[in-house]
């Protein structure tokens, strides 16, 4: 079986999708900004698929996560969610995952997010930083 | 007669503390420029970071449940992201808190289903209504649902007291539903 060469991907921010930044080849993985695009299973599918990729072919390896959100709607909660079901999953086989939850000082939303998706994790080093 | 009709109208408006008031057809351009001036008005006014969220947080969802539920719709198939629909949505501030309002016409049958969530969403305690969301969010979303059915929850989440809602038969097939949510 020939091997697929990893390649990184990136997306820029717009006015209502974050910066997606994902380094597979130093296993770092960012997103930053706000999130509620016109339709989120078209935008948050493909980074699902990629990130679910990746994990299983780096077994045994580290990955290090950081989310740095300032809204998101309750589609984009939803992605997220299958995002950090994809994590707790990739350890369960053997990643090491370190999930950085970022908030602004003072952003309680955006802190209690954090506090409930944490909720989800059992096996990620999940870390709540406010900046 | 046209500038004094519509002046009364103005001053109506802002004797309710209304920031904004669209009626018509919203799509998702217009719910992110809405979303924009909302956003700069409330920074303008010092508003705090945690109550610019929130509010701004019950517009998205308020404005994407029109243009996802209402029964006027101009939308194609497979063109659904595009979508346009007819409502209105309204936020004011009232007695120093800010209120977020939105109608839409719908199909009876589909009102009493909606009507059960939103009654069982209103008596739930913050607590509860945190509960509910995590659990919502964990599972499937209804196979009705065009989102990810958490759109009502997250609505009670930010709000400040209990959510009022209503609905006025307005023909045998259709009624008209209004949410109205304090943050």
């Amino acid at each position: 079986m020939r091997e697929v060469p990893v390649e990184n991907m990136f997306i820029p921010a717009m006015e209502r999708s974050p910066e997606v930044d994902f380094r597979f080849l130093g296993n770092r993985i960012f997103l930053r900004g706000e999130a509620y695009p016109e339709d989120a299973a078209a935008f948050f599918g493909p980074l699902l698929k990629r990130l679910s990729a990746h994990c299983d072919a780096i077994r045994g390896q580290e990955l290090q996560v950081e989310f740095r959100l300032d809204y998101f709607n309750t589609s984009s909660a939803k992605a997220l969610m299958n995002m950090i079901q994809i994590l707790e999953n990739a350890v369960r086989t053997g990643t090491q995952v370190t999930l950085r939850w970022c908030f602004q000082k003072d952003d309680e939303v955006m802190r209690e997010f954090g506090e409930d998706f944490s909720m989800e994790l059992q096996h990620v080093d999940f870390q709540l930083v406010e900046i | 007669m046209l500038a004094s009709d519509h002046h009364r109208m103005k001053l109506e408006s802002n004797q309710q503390g209304i920031i904004f008031s669209f009626n018509g057809f919203i799509s998702e351009g217009i719910l992110f420029a809405l979303g924009d001036a909302l956003k700069k008005k409330m920074s303008q006014d010092d508003t705090d970071v945690c109550t610019m969220k929130r509010v701004f947080s019950v517009f998205v969802e308020q404005a994407q449940n029109i243009i996802r539920y209402s029964a006027e719709t101009l939308a194609k198939a497979g063109m659904e992201a595009n979508r346009i629909s007819s409502g209105v949505i309204t936020v004011g501030s009232e007695a120093g808190r800010f209120f977020v309002v939105c109608g839409n016409v719908m199909r009876r049958e589909e009102a009493l289903p909606l009507q059960a969530r939103l009654e069982k969403i209103r008596n739930l305690d913050p607590a509860g209504i945190k509960a509910f969301y995590l659990d919502r969010i964990r599972n499937e979303p209804d196979p009705d649902s065009l989102g990810a059915s958490l759109g009502l929850i997250e609505i009670a989440r930010r709000a400040s007291e209990p959510i009022q809602y209503d609905f006025l038969d307005i023909d045998e097939l259709n009624t008209f539903y209004c949410m109205k949510v304090f943050i």
